[in-house]
């Protein structure tokens, strides 16, 4: 004969998971979670909302000499390291291996480099000295004008631009 | 246990050794004990071992008795066997006692089976079978693509995540539609009803070029402008697109009251008006004076008494009689329009009160299409077998480019009685549950999509739950519905619905309760609160945009304020105006919303704070809409009007 008995405990224990499951199945959770305290992963709750908006910078008009510390090894630049080339200051802070201090072209990082840009050198000769007005670029033959928009376009697509190169006293 | 019995005979030999005569009769006695003991122990049977452990005691006293007159050593050893005997009689007791007691909880039964394959069954629905979301929960925390870099004072450019910041906005729905003409495939012919005409495209493009050559012949040039004071109706459609298709632009008003500051300012060549509208609009033509410049056609019987009146003072010519010349004779064709070329203009009021015109190109309207198309899930797109109701009025850019897509994909298309903006009494139709419901005197298939306002959902809304709630299982089955919602999953083929929530629709939307498939709310403001019980009484897809005048197709749909979602594929969106300061702590921006994209007309009349400058990059202005909106974490939009 079968014996059926709920006593043993193997049986009171299947028991009560199984009137767990079908109350949970039967009485389903029926309310949101409050708006503020919205979970912030997804895994965590359906409707979820990110902690933070995503980082946008902001743009801004630079002087040579505001420019000059985000070369990557300032502490003031905050590790950002920006180029301008043709008055455009585009963010290379992903070329880092690049630009940064360590890197095959780090001197441009926090100066104008157009005219390295145009004659395709990385010599500190290229470079301007801070206090004074910016390189007019007038001696540039149109190759190297050709050359430079190149990279322009180049760095348009690759990275961010995020400025503009004024004069020192323009701001 | 054979060895220990050994050891023990072993070492009672040896005790007997030492004992005297006497003794080695007890000794021997042991030691006979021990034997029961090992072959009890041998045999496991526990009663006997205990009492062949008794039996050793006795032994082992008699023993020490004797041992005691042996001297100490001797009994030492005794009882060192003694004791030996004893704890291992009384282990063996124990750890059958707790063998015992642990296959006594293990003990399982038939009833154990039978709980086992319930539970394992309830397991496996509790876990498994739980629906899915419609949508991937990681899609819905980057809605919108943000651009990597804002100006001061205003925030990053987004759009739709789909689109991207790099992508461009799809401008036609294929690449042969280019203008308005080709909206309407002349390929498709199968029959679909359009208010109460049933038609197939070849015949609706006939007609169409038959009254296009009888405008032409009735003296119309490119350089004419239309008025179009037409209620929705075939006549509009067809009137529509004659004359873009022959580039003759058309002016449309959203509300009445504007007419006669249109009439001063953009005074028409001509006029395309309902009969029962044609008193009020004789009234202001001869305000203005103009009579001799315009041509009146008009739709449907005017009275005659305004016959008599207008025809001393201007040219009045029936729609019907245009149609009828232009289908005699050869057909009079004009170069394809271009699709930058603007073929209407909306006017509406903007939000400073000044009289606004959208400029409206066809690349707008195929544009808007486009996006409209995109609206509803993929999964269930817009087809043949649809039929689409519109509360919007043609007169406006959103209706208009609703049906256009309607007429593009071949589905019936009506729009509701609130859209009647021309008529001669002064009953306003208010948006509600009767205006939602006048289609049905139409000889229309049932409605599936519905392009409704605000008012109409939530008064469908509470009717449907004043409905349910008459049931018994309503507290249940709004409960599991709501744990439905919460894990992102709406259907209206559930168990509930069955017992619940189809009757209480079938109650308050007849027919359409089984046919209604997609619901798409523009046009006013929305409660947050709002949004989950409608997608419960309603459990059908469930879109919230937001339209403009300016804008053909919804800014941002979606699945306090309840949010509308990121921008639409065809928009990109930017708040002016935005607190810098609390937005590099991470607030969210909050700001004026300008807007642009092909489905953003032009305006024609510089706006107070519109941009300039835009221009000369060549690029298009952006435009703003009059209204604030607010950013979320993951890219929705709350939209609110400016003012409020």
């Amino acid at each position: 004969m079968p014996t059926l008995s709920l006593s043993t405990p193997v049986n009171t224990a299947l028991l009560l998971y199984l009137l767990y499951t079908v109350q949970r199945i039967l009485f389903p959770r029926g309310s949101p979670p409050p708006a503020d305290d919205a979970p912030t992963e997804f895994k965590k709750g359906y409707s979820w909302m990110p902690r933070s908006h995503p980082p946008v910078l902001v743009f801004t008009k630079y002087t040579p000499k505001t420019l000059e510390k985000y070369d990557g090894k300032t502490p003031e630049g905050g590790g950002r390291i920006l180029l301008a080339i043709q008055g455009t200051v585009f963010d290379v802070t992903a070329g880092r291996n690049f630009y940064g201090p360590d890197g095959m072209y780090g001197n441009f990082a926090g100066r104008d480099a157009s005219r390295g840009m145009a004659k395709q050198s990385f010599d500190v000769e290229m470079l301007t000295p801070l206090d004074q007005p910016l390189d007019k670029l007038t001696d540039l033959t149109q190759e190297e004008i050709e050359n430079m928009k190149g990279w322009h376009d180049h760095f348009s697509n690759k990275y961010i631009i995020c400025g503009r190169l004024v004069e020192n006293d323009a701001i | 246990m054979r060895a220990c019995c050994e050891r023990d005979l072993f070492s009672t030999g040896e005790a007997s050794d030492r004992m005297e005569d006497g003794e080695e009769v007890g000794g021997t006695r042991t030691g006979r004990v021990v034997a029961e003991i090992c072959e009890d122990r041998g045999r496991g049977q526990t009663g006997r071992a205990n009492q062949g452990a008794q039996k050793t005691a006795t032994a082992g006293t008699g023993a020490r008795i004797r041992g005691k007159e042996a001297g100490a050593p001797r009994r030492r050893r005794v009882m060192s066997l003694n004791s030996k005997l004893r704890l291992q009689a009384a282990g063996f007791t124990h750890a059958s006692a707790s063998a015992m007691a642990l296959s006594d909880y293990l003990v399982t039964d038939d009833l154990t089976i039978l709980l086992g394959l319930i539970t394992a069954s309830v397991f496996l629905l509790y876990n498994l079978y739980k629906p899915q979301s419609l949508v991937h929960p990681i899609l819905l925390g980057r809605q919108s693509d943000v651009g990597r870099v804002r100006n001061p004072g205003e925030s990053a450019v987004h759009r739709n995540y789909g689109t991207g910041l790099m992508g461009r906005f799809p401008l036609r729905p294929t690449r042969e539609v280019q203008t308005l003409l080709d909206l309407v495939k002349p390929e498709y012919d199968a029959p679909r009803t359009l208010w109460s005409t049933k038609i197939t495209n070849p015949q609706l493009r006939e007609r169409a070029a038959a009254f296009g050559t009888g405008l032409l012949r009735a003296g119309l040039t490119h350089d004419s402008n239309v008025l179009l004071l037409l209620n929705d109706s075939i006549e509009f459609l067809i009137t529509d697109i004659a004359l873009a298709s022959h580039s003759i632009p058309s002016f449309t008003l959203t509300s009445p009251s504007l007419l006669s500051s249109v009439l001063d300012n953009h005074p028409p060549t001509a006029i395309v008006i309902d009969a029962g509208f044609l008193p009020n609009v004789l009234e202001l033509i001869y305000d203005t004076n103009e009579l001799s410049h315009h041509v009146v056609i008009v739709v449907g019987e005017p009275d005659s008494k305004a016959l008599e009146q207008a025809a001393e003072q201007i040219k009045l010519v029936r729609w019907s009689d245009i149609e009828e010349e232009g289908k005699r004779g050869e057909k009079l064709t004009s170069p394809t329009p271009d699709p930058n070329d603007v073929f209407t203009v909306s006017f509406y009021e903007d939000h400073n009160g000044q009289l606004q015109g959208a400029q409206l190109s066809h690349q707008n309207l195929t544009a808007g299409v486009t996006t409209l198309r995109g609206l509803l899930p993929l999964s269930n797109p817009l087809t043949a077998l649809d039929t689409i109701v519109s509360a919007y009025s043609l007169s406006t850019s959103f209706g208009r480019a609703i049906a256009y897509t309607a007429l593009y994909e071949g589905t019936s298309f009506a729009t509701t009685n609130s859209t009647r903006l021309y008529k001669n009494d002064d009953v306003v139709v208010p948006p509600g549950l009767p205006d939602l419901f006048s289609t049905k005197s139409l000889p229309l298939p049932s409605p599936t999509i519905v392009f409704a306002k605000p008012e109409h959902l939530n008064a469908l809304t509470a009717s449907i739950i004043s409905e349910a709630e008459k049931s018994l299982a309503f507290s249940f089955a709004w409960r599991h519905k709501m744990a439905g919602v919460l894990d992102g999953y709406i259907t209206n083929q559930s168990l509930w619905d069955r017992l619940v929530f189809d009757g209480a629709r079938t109650k308050v939307l007849g027919d359409s309760a089984s046919t209604i498939r997609g619901i798409v709310v523009s046009g006013g403001t929305l409660d947050d609160h709002a949004l989950t019980p409608t997608r419960i009484a309603l459990s059908i897809p469930f879109v919230h945009a937001h339209t403009h005048p300016l804008v053909t197709a919804p800014r941002t749909p979606d699945a306090a304020l309840a949010h509308v979602g990121p921008p639409t594929i065809n928009i990109e969106v930017k708040l002016v105006g935005v607190d810098d300061a609390a937005l590099e702590k991470g607030a969210d921006p909050v700001g004026h919303v300008h807007v642009r994209g092909p489905i953003v007309g032009r305006l024609l009349a510089v706006s107070d704070d519109a941009e300039d400058g835009a221009d000369a990059a060549g690029e298009e202005p952006w435009v703003p809409i009059g209204h604030n909106a607010r950013v979320q974490t993951n890219g929705s939009f709350k939209v609110w009007p400016v003012g409020k």
